[in-house]
């Protein structure tokens, strides 16, 4: 009985909620977008016209590729492209500036001996993670927006003559990232310079070393699987963010997962968003298999 | 020495720097609840109000998501722990050379984008429904099912973790001896491993609770006629928004410092209670309290907090922003007033400059003739683009209104109807 639940229960997650709709998904992008009627008739053929579109657009689209300043014949899709690689660029920067804030922190958490002062500031650390993710992007609208706090606060001591449209610049979006997923990597990093022996950073600056090598040399190597464990879910869950773009981004910029979103609902097209997520997808894994393979990290030290 | 306090000082402002951005935007947040402009705004301090939680508890569209999102969390948590807890035991019972493999799928949808997760659930459930011939209505086109499902696909992967973070530290050998003693599997399960696993499966079912209730990538596709509180939340902050979403923040921040609290509270009881010898099981219950607050400021922090909690809720009851309210609205319209007069006289010295000036009556007639230099008494009439446009613009014209001759869209059989809307409107 025992044996028939774990068989069932594996076989239902695994199967039914992981690969075969992973699989649907991916046969649903090489489809054409057919009235429920024709689906199943001699119309539903194969096609790669949905990813045909993700790099060179509409038939009849002016844009051509241009490679190195040079152009070429090939069609181009300025709007799709351009978007995906801005998204990428910036889940990137997004994940280094948390790495760069969250570092020190970490490492004086870590490295402390505990105590009621360290244990209230983790305290304080989880508080903003449970709060609802619209709910945060909503408090960034709030301080950003024209009649916000900082535009208040900068015009009224006289540093700005108007209100900076920080969410047409798309700083607003950036800093609602940042702190979207920030709790993501300061665990991780901590969990891991938790673990380090003091001693050892001890000898080395007894050997002379000064403090950025003793970081470069020691704390970072060791605290490399929760640093790269960090980063990877930080872009991850940058790249892939729907709600802080939708109430952050600005009017004209677009984040690749408003592109997908549109396709499924106001534009109507199931089989292109389709593509443009195992788009997405694909990118996603190339992102952390590079992440593994460079940084020698395996699978299940990322996973915690 | 100096560099040691220089490092002191830099130290404290990078943590200034870290804690405000972490903090501020929510406190900021939690201030606009309670000022009285229409749009959240901190800055200019108005009045102090507490009507926008009574706009938040009359939102019908509110309290809907909340219903929605507590039968979805209900499923999705039974579906996770369920999944998780069998995904967990059998990665510890898998043969070794698939267990990469196995982890590798099991823990992959916590790194597929909640966006991907969403859609492949949407189209998976669709193509069956199709396949299976079902209707439109049917199960698999319910947005219950899907975002239950969507959900858990990676929910249950949380859980899982947990589980196996538990299991690491179970002695198989207890197992082992039920079973030599004469136990089934089943028996040997139920009354061994379920007991060990007892406090990981409640924190698995907090852990996939909150995930469940906050998730928006997913459900965002999946949701189909059961929004959740989350995505209500989210249409209202893109379509328009108001104070009332603050004060929702405002009391999810104050349930999550309480929770965070007390369980501090709680953990610290049993710490010190195993430090004074005492087994865990007589630490779990009852709550005696002078002895609890001692040495515990975990625990002086939330009774201080609850009581100013109740305090607050009692004054709300009894105070009314309306005067002061009034008073806001003078000021605004003496500034306009004041404002407007400015405006008036600015306007009246212009009008001054122009009489001192004179008419000038050249520009006029020579920026009409430097406008227009081709054009001489026919107007454009020969302009060579002129005929070709024409036809265009009608045949677009054609084009756009298919159906409609001389006639107009006389027979369009709306028309009756708009008209007698109309009248009706009239009477």
């Amino acid at each position: 009985m025992l044996g028939s639940y774990l068989i069932v229960a594996v076989g239902f997650w695994v199967l039914i909620l992981i690969v075969l709709p992973q699989l649907s998904m991916f046969d649903y992008s090489f489809r054409y977008n057919l009235p429920p009627a024709e689906i199943g008739t001699e119309k539903d053929v194969y096609t790669t016209s949905n990813y045909g579109h993700f790099f060179q657009g509409n038939e009849g689209n002016p844009d051509r590729l241009s490679v190195f300043g040079m152009e070429t014949d090939i069609p181009f899709n300025q709007i799709g492209m351009s978007v995906f690689f801005k998204t990428i660029v910036a889940a990137v920067f997004v994940t280094l500036f948390d790495l760069l804030l969250c570092y020190p922190l970490a490492y004086y958490l870590g490295q402390s001996k505990g105590g009621g002062f360290v244990r209230s500031l983790v305290l304080l650390l989880i508080i903003p993670y449970w709060v609802n993710e619209i709910l945060r992007a909503f408090a960034f609208r709030i301080i950003f927006g024209a009649t916000g706090v900082i535009n208040t606060s900068l015009v009224g001591l006289g540093i700005l003559d108007a209100p900076f449209d920080f969410v047409r610049e798309d700083i607003a979006l950036y800093a609602g990232l940042g702190y979207a997923y920030i709790l993501l990597m300061i665990f991780p990093i901590y969990n891991a310079i938790e673990s380090l022996d003091h001693n050892q950073v001890e000898a080395a600056r007894d050997l002379g070393s000064p403090w950025w090598r003793i970081h470069w040399r020691v704390v970072i190597p060791f605290a490399k699987p929760g640093i790269v464990s960090g980063c990877t879910m930080v872009f991850m869950l940058s790249a892939g963010a729907l709600a802080a773009p939708q109430i952050l981004g600005g009017p004209s910029s677009l984040w690749f997962t408003q592109i997908i979103y549109q396709w499924f609902n106001t534009g109507g097209n199931w089989p292109r968003g389709a593509a443009y997520a195992v788009v997405l997808l694909i990118t996603c894994i190339i992102f952390v298999l590079a992440m593994m393979r460079i940084f020698k990290v395996k699978m299940g030290e990322i996973g915690k | 020495m100096r560099s040691g306090a220089a490092i002191k000082f830099f130290l404290g402002l990078y943590m200034l720097i870290f804690f405000g951005y972490l903090l501020g935007p929510l406190i900021i947040m939690s201030i606009t609840a309670f000022n009285s402009p229409a749009f959240p705004k901190a800055a200019p301090w108005e009045c102090l109000t507490f009507e926008w939680f009574g706009v938040l508890a009359q939102d019908e569209r509110i309290l809907n998501g909340i219903k929605n999102s507590f039968i979805i969390g209900a499923g999705t948590v039974t579906l996770s722990v369920l999944l998780g807890l069998a995904g967990a035991l059998v990665l510890t019972q898998v043969w070794p050379k698939l267990r990469a493999t196995y982890y590798t799928v099991v823990i992959a949808p916590i790194l597929i984008p909640g966006v991907v997760l969403g859609i492949s659930t949407l189209v998976f459930w669709d193509r069956v429904n199709t396949m299976l011939g079902f209707s439109d209505e049917s199960l698999f086109h319910n947005g219950l099912f899907l975002t239950m499902l969507g959900q858990a696909t990676f929910i249950s992967s949380y859980c899982m973790l947990v589980f196996v973070a538990r299991l690491q530290r179970f002695d198989y050998a207890q197992t082992e001896a039920a079973l030599d003693l004469g136990a089934t599997h089943a028996q040997a399960f139920r009354k061994v491993m379920l007991p060990f696993l007892r406090p990981a499966i409640g924190s698995a079912a907090v852990l996939a609770f909150l995930a469940s209730f906050e998730n928006y990538n997913t459900t965002t596709f999946t949701f189909g006629k059961f929004p959740t509180l989350t995505i209500e939340l989210a249409q209202k902050v893109r379509y328009g928004i108001n104070p009332s979403i603050s004060s929702l923040a405002v009391i999810i921040v104050v349930l999550t410092i309480l929770g965070a609290l007390a369980y501090e509270v709680w953990k610290r009881r049993q710490k010190l209670a195993i430090a004074n010898g005492a087994p865990i099981a007589a630490v779990s219950g009852g709550f005696r309290l002078p002895k609890f607050l001692a040495g515990n400021p975990a625990a002086i922090v939330l009774t201080v907090l609850v009581i100013s909690g109740l305090g607050t809720v009692l004054f709300a009851q009894n105070y009314s922003p309306h005067t002061c309210k009034i008073e806001v609205k003078e000021e605004k319209q003496r500034q306009i007033q004041l404002r407007i007069q400015k405006l008036q006289e600015e306007r009246k010295a212009e009008e001054l400059q122009e009489k001192l000036k004179g008419p000038d009556i050249f520009t006029k007639e020579q920026r009409k003739g430097d406008k227009n230099p081709g054009k001489g008494s026919f107007g454009d009439v020969f302009k060579p683009g002129n005929l070709g446009t024409e036809k265009e613009d009608k045949e677009k014209a054609k084009q756009k209104n298919p159906g409609k001759g001389t006639f107009g869209d006389v027979f369009n059989p709306g028309n009756l109807n708009d008209k007698k809307n109309k009248d009706e409107k009239k009477e």
